[in-house]
């Protein structure tokens, strides 16, 4: 919660970075949230900051 | 010279006589009128080179972490904000509470080097302060000068929310009767109000300065590790290259070391020698953390800790 707050202050867009709890057990749980994380991040485009050259 | 310095200096002989105390840490006269340097006295002898002058900006907290070894107690002088660093210190077991010895020291505000020197011939070699209410009159040996307080005050000192040590074991001086005006986080509000482009665009441009001299970890009494990541001979995942990507990560990887613990003393925007706000970094830290968990300044208190590394039921869980 308060790394997601970090990076959104220095210029991340929100989305990008998200934490979730999700048991061994939640399987659907754990397929939502990665399918709506990857579309939500395609549409944001690449993440231009920390690369390497 | 003033009451608080002939006070600090009767109390620092007294407990280096009585040999309570090994060492005693102060302020000194600085190599300039307005500059002060931390002494670091051993002997009832060398008390004279103890001061007390708007000028004592320096933070003398993190020393106590650096000289932990020390078979003796020692002695430290702190402000109000700089006295959070203690318990700081002694939260995170790095000196035991008992070794310590608190020389508080209230404060109204204390005045910016840089200010003061855009006002006045500061090469001098100071005599005396006069505070005149509004006004200091400061006496060097180049002459004698008058500024006005609001005029140089620290700009930190004008949001303080505490003017009173919030440890003393020895109080010398007479409490100050300032108002505390705790922060309101407008400036930090300020830039949580801009858009990603604009936030990315500023925090690079401040990053990319960086020359990666640690001076802001060196200063910082929450920065006690043993080892610190950043020292790593061959650190995992942090390279030691001074880039703009290293360096982001470095300043953002030490605000969140210091998230829930930065006790909000403003020292690594002081020594910061390319003038990056780095408070901002920690301040918004502050703010999320008192917002999220209703904590107080981490060092308020002698009891406490890392709201991080503690579990409530009420916590909130926007992860679930």
């Amino acid at each position: 919660m308060v790394l997601k707050r970090l990076l959104e202050y220095v210029g991340y867009e929100p989305g990008r970075f998200k934490a979730r709890w999700i048991s061994g057990s939640e399987g659907q749980k754990w397929a939502d949230t990665t399918k709506e994380m990857t579309e939500a991040i395609k549409a944001l485009g690449p993440n231009k900051r920390f690369k390497k050259d | 010279m003033n009451k608080v310095t002939e006070n600090l200096r009767q109390t620092a002989a007294k407990l280096l006589k009585d040999q309570e105390v090994e060492m005693v840490i102060g302020y000194g006269l600085g190599s300039e009128a307005v500059r002060t340097q931390p002494v670091f006295i051993t002997s009832p002898d060398d008390v004279d080179k103890l001061v007390w002058n708007p000028f004592c900006v320096n933070g003398l907290t993190k020393y106590l972490s650096d000289l932990k070894t020390l078979s003796g107690k020692i002695a430290v002088c702190v402000k109000g904000c700089d006295s959070r660093g203690v318990f700081r210190i002694t939260q995170d077991n790095i000196i035991p509470r008992d070794k310590v010895v608190v020389l508080g020291i209230p404060c109204a505000g204390q005045m910016s080097y840089t200010k003061l020197a855009s006002k006045m011939d500061v090469t001098g070699q100071l005599k005396e302060v006069d505070d005149k209410g509004e006004t200091l009159v400061i006496k060097t040996s180049n002459g004698d000068f008058t500024v006005k307080k609001s005029e140089v005050i620290l700009d930190k000192c004008l949001k303080c929310e505490s003017h009173n040590p919030v440890v003393a074991d020895h109080m010398v001086g007479d409490k100050v009767s300032v108002t505390d005006t705790p922060d309101d986080y407008d400036e930090i509000k300020k830039y949580e109000a801009m858009s990603p482009e604009e936030k990315a665009k500023f925090w690079l441009s401040q990053f990319d300065r960086c020359i990666r001299c640690y001076a802001c970890r060196n200063s910082c009494p929450g920065c006690t590790c043993r080892e610190c990541i950043f020292d790593a001979i061959k650190p995992d995942w942090v390279g030691k290259e001074m880039n703009l990507d290293e360096n982001e990560l470095f300043h953002l990887t030490r605000a969140f070391h210091l998230a829930g613990r930065c006790v909000d003393c403003g020292e690594c925007d002081r020594v910061c020698p390319m003038d990056i706000p780095i408070r901002l970094l920690n301040k918004k830290l502050l703010k999320d953390c008192k917002e999220l968990f209703g904590m107080e300044t981490p060092g308020s208190a002698e009891e406490g800790g890392s709201v991080l590394g503690q579990y409530r039921l009420e916590d909130p869980e926007e992860f679930m």
